[in-house]
């Protein structure tokens, strides 16, 4: 393929979606109304073509035409593995600081983007289906096309500044689809919720880009990420500067990816429409942090203490949200909670590169892998989650409905799917990813360093792989099974999904089951990974079977016991509610970090707001009121002189006359 | 080109006087369409002047040589390329007033933006200014006429009469057209900034004689006193005692924190158009003035009082800012604070005194212009439906007005920094360049775009989303409450195009301003005092500023 083919293919990945979402904002109100979403699904199919063309054409091609690297050599040069450059214009250029719209994929660039417009294709299908009495249907397809756009970009930019700047264009589309329901004043405080703690993410992400800036000059991903040497003598000249760049930007991947404390925004960004937090809350936006970690991994190798807080904030989110997850009963909230779990899964694998440098490649492979299956069947659930939303009138509360089974085969069987993989159900997707995480926690375990440290992080992830399975089949339980009652919103007849939102749900389901074992003990997810700049390719590959066997006794185990609770005897879990009241208020308070948050954040600081708008209106104000009053109090003596009182005047210059007439005749 | 300044200058000038002449005689409706068509002229002129900038000077061969005007020393770090001079008053043997006039980037684009707000302030005041019409759209012209003259004055003196011009017009804005409080704000605000430009003017007097003495035959031209400066610096002490005297006034207009308590309180009392130009315009006089005089004549004491004083208190003035904007209740007096914020962010960079940091430092306040005038001329829309700017009294209006709330979720991304459009560019090379130079007040500061998004998203939450509600006295005179009409979205509509095109295509817009900020900032930066540079392999073409040519 030559080169202004591979480059035009590049520009098409982002620039349809673009098109598409000015297309619809333009003529969608008045022109295309209930149509509108055929530019979306047009250009979404040309942006996926065009990624599976880049995956599987493209960089093989490049690969083989770069001449081999010499080993020993590249050590000291920039190395930068199969990349395709599709340079635009220049953005701006000032003093040092360099900005150029410029394109860069590589190995990790293109196994996201096929994910990322995969499913949102099949997202925005359902969403037509599900959208399709809503008066903002055009506003719908216009903003999930910008989202799409918005997330290409996020991942083909080539510079720390590209990066960020379509991090936060995609945490627009978040805030406007969050809010998409802007009547709903819990929609609007979400909306505006999510885009303010996700900034404050975004700090951190500025400040790690500053320091980038000072310490490299640069900004570009090639030049910073692609020569170790180079970075190793920056952190010989500054010692503790990477390590301070590595948590920073994490600190902005914590926003982004709702890790714990700022996750959170996320369960309550479920009060927009489904569809949406299938793609932007569960598959795609949300993993723009692990991305970036696994992105920045040159960099997070020099830093070990931020590689194990990596990890520990990873394992203390996954265990968090995994208990909160236990007692929901808003089966969306559940599915959010989990999403956020599994987020902290894939930290957990990311950190694990603390432990030795040989971990370090699979290490982000296992996070990268958990990322990329679990795209599938949490897209899935949240699809399948929508349906049931759809059938019983916007009502998503699991107390109100139950035995939906025979309702709704076909949302059954696929969130049966859905749920299995998630609880990594052996051969399903997620049973290798997951596998693939506690098998190299396994191996960091063993570490001479920082053993310790990842032995209980490991413990922690074996515990919480137990609650993904039970809360999992718990909602799957209390949703599909038990006697048949539908609330009355739903009507008598719940209705089962219309075709196009049945076959996005059926391929999803395929993939949940299937993609984990095409790529995954297969290798093809790994070798292909390991080519971005910055991974080592491995040459050994072997299964786990010990790890293999504990999870697949852990999920069954999670499911068995889900069954027993919600199924066989459904007396139980009031009854543990009862005796352990205090973990269940905990756990279904969410641990009321929400609250801790008003209380030790929000509160203080619009106390301090109301305080200063006092302090300037008595303080700084008083002060210049009373320096202008000063002219005033400096003239009350003359102006008692010059009151006007013609008899005063009338005295004073007789005073005055007959002083000088005194004076005079003294003088003479 | 200089006879188009001329033109844009004085087109509002006439048109000013032309409204005051026949006063009586002009009824409502006659006298916005002068004042429209006048504004209108003004904004056409000031675009071709820039047009022609941008082909004739800057680098008119593609040469990476840019043309300076025939008269100036090119060791001075104000270099207008463009330049009339005349002889106006002698003075003594020595010393020789001249009028002189002049153009460079910076005050190309900020006479080109000062334009198009008043086409905007005019457009807004369409239905809102019922009686004595004639009188407020001369006050808007005759400030627009002033505005242009600071932003084109290379002398002293002009830049003196013009700055001072300027406050005369929306002192009457305000005490005539303006809210309940007119009176109390109008006579706060003109006292408080004159008494602050009037120790600015004895700090210039004080140099203009004391350089006079010296030997320097015009030392009110900006250009040769800053040249003439940079070979006989003063003495430190005296820079310092100078700096902050001329500070003082630029301190107050800006405002800078905490010298800031004249502006809310003149933005809540001011009639729309009065805001958007106090807003737009005015302030940046304050931030103009310190770029223009400040940095060029003081440079060492700018850097050893600029840079930790005027810097903290920036930082200060946008976490300030941004709390006290947290807790307001009324929307106009929370864009009024988003101001004390913005600006903050504005002479944070300009008191990095590096390229970075100016260059944001001058789109800030050409970003702010654009988006804290778009967001008064909505919170007038939002007053002219109701007759409040409680958000408490407000809510959920985007059902009622979809076309006004896209506006403002639009400007209110672009005031809040998001990448793409305007705001971010400017806070972002703000920032940067405070990063550089203070590492601590960089990072203090860029807390203000997490304060940003949360006070500006919040007051969009409460007017505009959640269930409509009206104050119940909406529908009083029984006229039905509509979206934006036609009028209104062709004085909002160029600002919202110039955020995107900004945000998108910045570069256009650095290509103009930026010689003459390398000029500023070659006072304090070292040419090669940066080691990271050099690994830097996307080379800038350099420009020289050494080299003399005269315009074709």
């Amino acid at each position: 393929m030559s080169e202004d083919l591979q480059q035009i293919v590049l520009w098409l990945i982002p620039a349809a979606p673009l098109v598409a979402a000015i297309v619809t904002a333009v003529l969608g109100p008045k022109l295309l109304r209930y149509k509108s979403h055929l530019p979306c699904w047009s250009a979404l199919a040309v942006s996926f073509v065009c990624s599976l063309i880049l995956l599987l054409k493209i960089l093989p091609s490049v690969e083989q035409a770069a001449p081999p690297e010499e080993v020993g050599v590249a050590i000291s040069q920039t190395a930068t593995g199969p990349q395709v450059i599709a340079s635009g214009f220049e953005w701006f250029n000032v003093g040092s600081l360099h900005a150029n719209i410029e394109l860069r994929a590589d190995s990790i660039t293109a196994i996201m983007l096929t994910m990322v417009t995969g499913v949102s294709l099949l997202v925005a299908m359902f969403g037509s289906g599900y959208m399709s009495h809503d008066p903002g249907y055009p506003r719908f397809f216009a903003a999930v096309s910008l989202f799409v756009f918005s997330m290409c970009m996020l991942v083909l930019s080539g510079s720390f500044i590209l990066l960020f700047v379509f991090w936060e264009a995609v945490g627009l589309c978040s805030y406007l689809l969050i809010g998409f329901w802007f009547q709903k004043p819990s929609a609007a405080a979400a909306a505006k919720k999510a885009f303010v703690v996700n900034r404050i993410g975004d700090f951190g992400l500025i400040m790690g880009i500053f320091l980038i800036w000072k310490h490299f000059g640069s900004l570009d991903f090639v030049t910073v990420l692609g020569n170790a040497a180079r970075i190793a003598e920056v952190d010989a000249q500054n010692p503790g500067v990477i390590q301070l760049i590595c948590f920073c930007l994490f600190l902005g991947a914590m926003g982004k990816s709702a890790q714990f404390p700022l996750q959170v925004w996320l369960p309550d960004a479920m009060e927009g429409p489904t569809p949406v937090s299938a793609l932007i809350h569960a598959a795609t936006m949300v993993t723009a942090g692990v991305y970036l970690v696994a992105r920045c991994t040159p960099l997070f190798v020099m830093a070990p203490h931020a590689q194990m807080a990596v990890s520990g904030i990873g394992a203390a989110t996954a265990a968090i949200a995994a208990l909160i997850a236990l007692t929901q009963t808003d089966l969306k909230r559940v599915l959010a909670y989990s999403t956020v779990s599994q987020l902290g899964f894939m930290f957990m694998a990311l950190g694990c590169g603390a432990a030795s440098a040989e971990l370090v490649t699979p290490a982000v492979t296992a996070g990268m892998f958990h990322l990329f299956t679990h795209a599938f069947f949490k897209a899935l659930l949240f699809l399948a989650a929508g349906s049931v939303m759809h059938a019983m009138g916007d009502v998503i509360d699991m107390r109100r409905f139950s035995g939906l089974k025979h309702a709704l085969p076909i949302t059954h069987w696929t969130f049966l799917v859905g749920a299995a993989a998630l609880a990594g159900v052996p051969l399903l997707a997620g049973f290798w990813s997951k596998d693939d995480i506690l098998a190299v926690l396994q191996e960091a375990s063993r570490s001479e360093t920082h053993g310790l440290y990842f032995g209980v992080i490991r413990v922690i992830a074996i515990g919480a792989a137990f609650l993904t399975a039970f809360y999992t089949f718990r909602a799957y339980f209390m949703t599909f099974w038990g006697p048949e009652k539908f609330p009355e919103e739903a009507g008598h007849h719940p209705h089962e999904v219309t075709p196009i939102m049945a076959w996005p749900l059926r391929t999803l389901a395929v993939c949940a089951a299937g993609i984990g074992l095409l790529v995954g003990p297969t290798h093809l997810f790994g070798d292909y990974l390991q080519k971005t700049m910055g991974l080592t390719p491995e040459h050994e590959h072997h299964l786990h079977w010990g790890v293999m066997l504990m999870s697949s006794i852990i999920a069954v185990a999670g499911i068995g016991f889900a069954w027993m609770f919600y199924v066989a005897s459904p007396t139980i879990p009031a009854a543990i509610a009862r005796t352990m009241k205090p973990f269940y208020v905990i756990s279904q308070g969410k641990f009321f970090l929400d609250e801790i948050f008003m209380g030790l954040i929000v509160f203080p600081l619009l106390g301090i707001a109301k305080l200063a708008t006092l302090v300037d209106k008595y303080f700084i104000d008083g002060i210049v009121d009373t320096v202008g009053k000063v002219p005033k109090a400096l003239s009350i003596i003359p102006r008692q002189l010059h009151g006007g009182v013609v008899s005063s005047y009338a005295s004073v210059m007789w005073v005055g006359v007959v002083t000088a007439v005194v004076l005079v005749l003294t003088m003479f | 080109m200089i006879a188009l300044l001329f033109i844009s200058l004085l087109i509002p000038a006439a048109t000013a006087l032309l409204l005051m002449l026949f006063r009586t005689s002009l009824n409502q409706s006659s006298a916005r369409w002068v004042a429209c068509c006048g504004s209108i002229a003004a904004l056409l002129f000031s675009v071709l002047l820039l047009v022609q900038y941008r082909v004739q000077v800057v680098d008119p061969f593609g040469s990476g040589v840019m043309p300076v005007a025939s008269s100036v020393d090119p060791a001075s770090a104000i270099q207008p390329r463009v330049e009339y001079r005349q002889p106006w008053l002698k003075t003594g043997e020595r010393m020789q007033l001249e009028m002189y006039f002049g153009l460079d980037g910076i005050s190309v684009t900020m006479i080109a933006l000062t334009t198009l707000l008043t086409v905007c302030s005019v457009l807004i005041s369409w239905e809102a200014i019922q009686d004595r019409a004639s009188e407020f759209y001369a006050a808007v012209l005759i400030l627009e006429t002033g505005l242009i003259g600071v932003f084109c004055a290379f002398d002293l003196v002009l830049f003196y009469v013009f700055f001072e011009m300027t406050l005369i017009p929306l002192f009457f804005m305000i005490a005539i057209w303006g809210g309940p409080e007119r009176k109390w704000a109008a006579i706060k605000f003109f006292l408080y900034t004159l008494a602050g430009s009037l120790v600015t003017l004895s700090g210039l007097i004080y140099v203009v004689v004391h350089t006079s003495h010296e030997g320097l035959t015009n030392p009110t031209s900006l250009p040769a006193l800053s040249a003439w400066l940079a070979t006989h610096p003063l003495p430190e002490s005296m820079q310092m005692t100078l700096f902050l005297a001329v500070a003082a006034g630029f301190l107050i207009k800006v405002p800078v924190f905490p010298f800031h308590t004249w502006l809310p309180l003149a933005h809540v009392e001011a009639p729309t158009a009065g805001s958007v130009l106090l807003a737009g315009v005015l302030l940046k006089l304050g931030s103009y003035g310190f770029l223009r005089i400040c940095l060029p004549l003081f440079p060492a004491a700018c850097l050893e009082l600029g840079l930790p004083i005027i810097g903290l208190l920036s930082v200060i003035g946008i976490i300030y800012g941004s709390l006290c904007a947290l807790a307001q209740r009324d929307i106009k007096k929370l864009v009024a604070y988003s101001s004390v914020a913005h600006l903050g962010f504005c002479m944070l960079g300009l008191f990095a005194l590096n390229t970075e940091g100016i260059t944001g430092s001058v789109l800030q306040m050409i970003n702010h212009g654009l988006s804290t005038g778009a967001l008064f001329i909505i919170v007038g829309m939002i007053y002219e439906r109701y007759h409040t700017r409680m958000m408490d009294d407000l809510g959920g209006l985007a059902s009622k007005l979809p076309m006004i709330a896209c506006s403002m979720v639009f400007i209110s991304m672009s005031s809040i920094g998001l990448p793409g459009l305007n705001g971010f560019i400017g806070e972002f090379l703000s920032l940067a360049g405070m990063f550089k130079a203070n590492p601590l007040y960089g990072v203090l500061g860029t807390t203000g775009v997490v304060l940003g998004a949360w006070y500006l998203l919040t007051a969009v939450q409460r007017v505009f989303f959640g269930t409509l509600k009206e104050p119940h006295h909406a529908g009083h005179d029984a006229v039905e409450i509509t979206d934006m009409n036609p009028r209104e979205f062709l004085a909002l509509a160029p600002l919202i195009v110039m955020c995107l095109w900004i945000g998108v295509r910045p570069a256009g817009l650095i290509a103009i301003i930026e010689p003459d900020i390398k000029a500023v900032a070659g006072l304090f930066e070292n040419q090669d005092d940066s080691p990271t540079e050099a690994f830097v392999q996307n080379t800038t073409n350099i420009l020289n500023h050494n080299a003399q040519i005269s315009i074709p």
